[in-house]
């Protein structure tokens, strides 16, 4: 640097003070290479355009974005089908795809902070024209206006992820809501199996309104591979409405070899544009938190033998009715997803109206907030008014409540 | 999505109060199955009427 120059107004006396400087001992304070206003001590920081500068909510946008919590289960082979599968709100899709292993993995960014990540292992190839596979999040509408989508204001979004894949080339990643309307961006994958850092950013759209309520309005992808039914067209790099041949072209097939891997973790949606330099921090969640806003879409509630559900009570000598009060409030009134068999629940106490039976029924007035369930195929010895414990009685047993997408 | 499920409306004194999805049998005799409310919310259940609309019948409750 040749020189450093401070010029104040045409009047005046300009000041620069350093406050109780150490004698012994130099201090140095570096100015941004660049023109702009730096912060006042009571500055509100609106001239900010850093970190943490326009997180409108206080929770991340994305869902279990660090592949922490998986409750259904840590890893599932042998995939051919679109489902969740491990890691909570993140749904695989597989169409047309070949064969999938998906795990909750613990490969990771090296001391970046994450402890978990998702992986998706080909162990069947496909180069089917309608081939999709990929990994998705939905969100509802009520939990996106800040986004201002459909408006003058639109505001711009940023998608930033860390990747591990085999195939290294084009991917893409996209975003669709439900006005079916639709933006893809494309990222390279540069070195194969390393971890590597995406920053992906998305024009505003000034069409397309998310409806304010808890239906699904907004969706991400990141594609792992597609046919040419999604490849043949142009990429939709600004919003248009949805042509399933501009979703991903130029997509490598990540399903043409069962050497293929690929590895995410670390996804963040932020709302502005950002760069990797100016791009705020991964919003780490503690684990209890980032569970408690996954069992709004899933809750999984016993798996084993011999696990306690609750309280439930004979109606008759045949009918028992059960009672779950669910926390947090689910979406919408959920399904019962249970794996059962012959005698796999049992109701059981001192109270001597012992039974056991293999099917839980919701009953109509069934909320996302309570649950009543209800069997009436098992044992007829129960006496009407009766309440005992209720509880798996098999290893296989398994019951939750889903409310997802 | 169904492929060979056994989709079935259970009834609660004489009323349809929700729909079965019973998955085909595991090696070890168990078997997934869903309880799925008639809530136009619920995915599975928008799923079972794009099945219907498919030209599939839910069968009756036993």
């Amino acid at each position: 640097m040749a020189k450093v120059k401070i010029q104040g107004h045409a009047s005046g006396t300009g000041i620069l003070t350093v406050t109780a400087p150490n004698t012994s001992s130099d201090r140095t304070i570096t100015l941004p290479d660049a023109t702009g206003t730096l912060l006042n001590s009571d500055g509100d920081g609106s001239s900010l355009t850093g970190a943490n500068a326009n997180r409108p909510n206080a929770n991340p946008i994305v869902y279990n974005g660090d592949m922490l919590i998986a409750q259904r289960s840590t890893s599932e082979a042998g995939k051919t089908g679109s489902d969740y599968y491990t890691s909570d709100r993140w749904h695989i899709r597989i169409s047309s795809g070949g064969t999938w292993t998906i795990t909750q993995s613990t490969d990771v960014p090296t001391a970046e902070g994450f402890t978990s990540s998702l992986k998706l292992d080909n162990t069947a190839t496909s180069t089917d024209a309608a081939m999709r596979v990929g990994i998705r999040q939905y969100w509802e509408g009520q939990d996106l206006q800040y986004l201002k989508k459909g408006t003058a204001n639109a505001e711009t979004i940023t998608v930033a992820f860390w990747v591990k894949a085999t195939k290294t080339g084009t991917h893409i990643c996209e975003l669709s809501d439900s006005n079916s309307r639709h933006c893809a961006i494309s990222y390279t994958v540069s070195s194969t199996n390393t971890w590597e850092h995406k920053v992906v950013n998305f024009p505003a759209d000034t069409s397309g309104v998310i409806d304010n309520d808890n239906s699904n309005e907004l969706m991400i992808m990141f594609f792992v591979a597609a046919g040419t039914d999604y490849t043949s067209g142009s990429l939709a790099t600004t919003w248009a409405t949805s042509s399933d041949a501009n979703r991903a072209v130029g997509q490598v097939n990540g399903a043409d070899s069962t050497s293929n891997d690929f590895l995410i973790t670390g996804i963040q949606l932020e709302v502005g544009t950002y760069t990797s330099a100016t791009l705020p921090p991964f919003q780490h969640e503690s684990y209890g938190a980032s569970l408690t806003r996954c069992q709004r879409y899933y809750q999984h509630i016993v798996e084993g033998n011999q696990k306690m559900v609750g309280i439930a009570t004979w109606a008759n000598t045949t009918q028992v009715n059960m009672l779950l009060e669910l926390s947090p409030t689910m979406r919408t009134k959920p399904s019962v997803d249970y794996t059962t068999g012959t005698d796999y629940w049992t109701i059981s106490g001192s109270s001597g109206s012992d039974g056991s039976y293999d099917n839980v029924i919701q009953n109509s007035w069934s909320t996302g907030r309570n649950q009543h369930l209800w069997s009436n195929t098992g044992t007829a010895n129960g006496t009407a008014g009766y309440a005992n414990y209720w509880f798996s009685d098999n290893a296989s047993a398994k019951l939750a409540l889903s409310a997802e997408f | 999505m169904f492929k060979n499920c056994t989709i079935k409306y259970a009834q609660l004194d004489g009323i349809n109060v929700c729909i079965r999805v019973i998955y085909p049998d595991n090696p070890d005799g168990s078997h997934r199955e869903l309880s799925v409310p008639l809530d136009e919310e619920n995915t599975d259940y928008q799923n079972i009427q794009e099945w219907v609309a498919e030209g599939n019948t839910i069968q009756e409750a036993d």
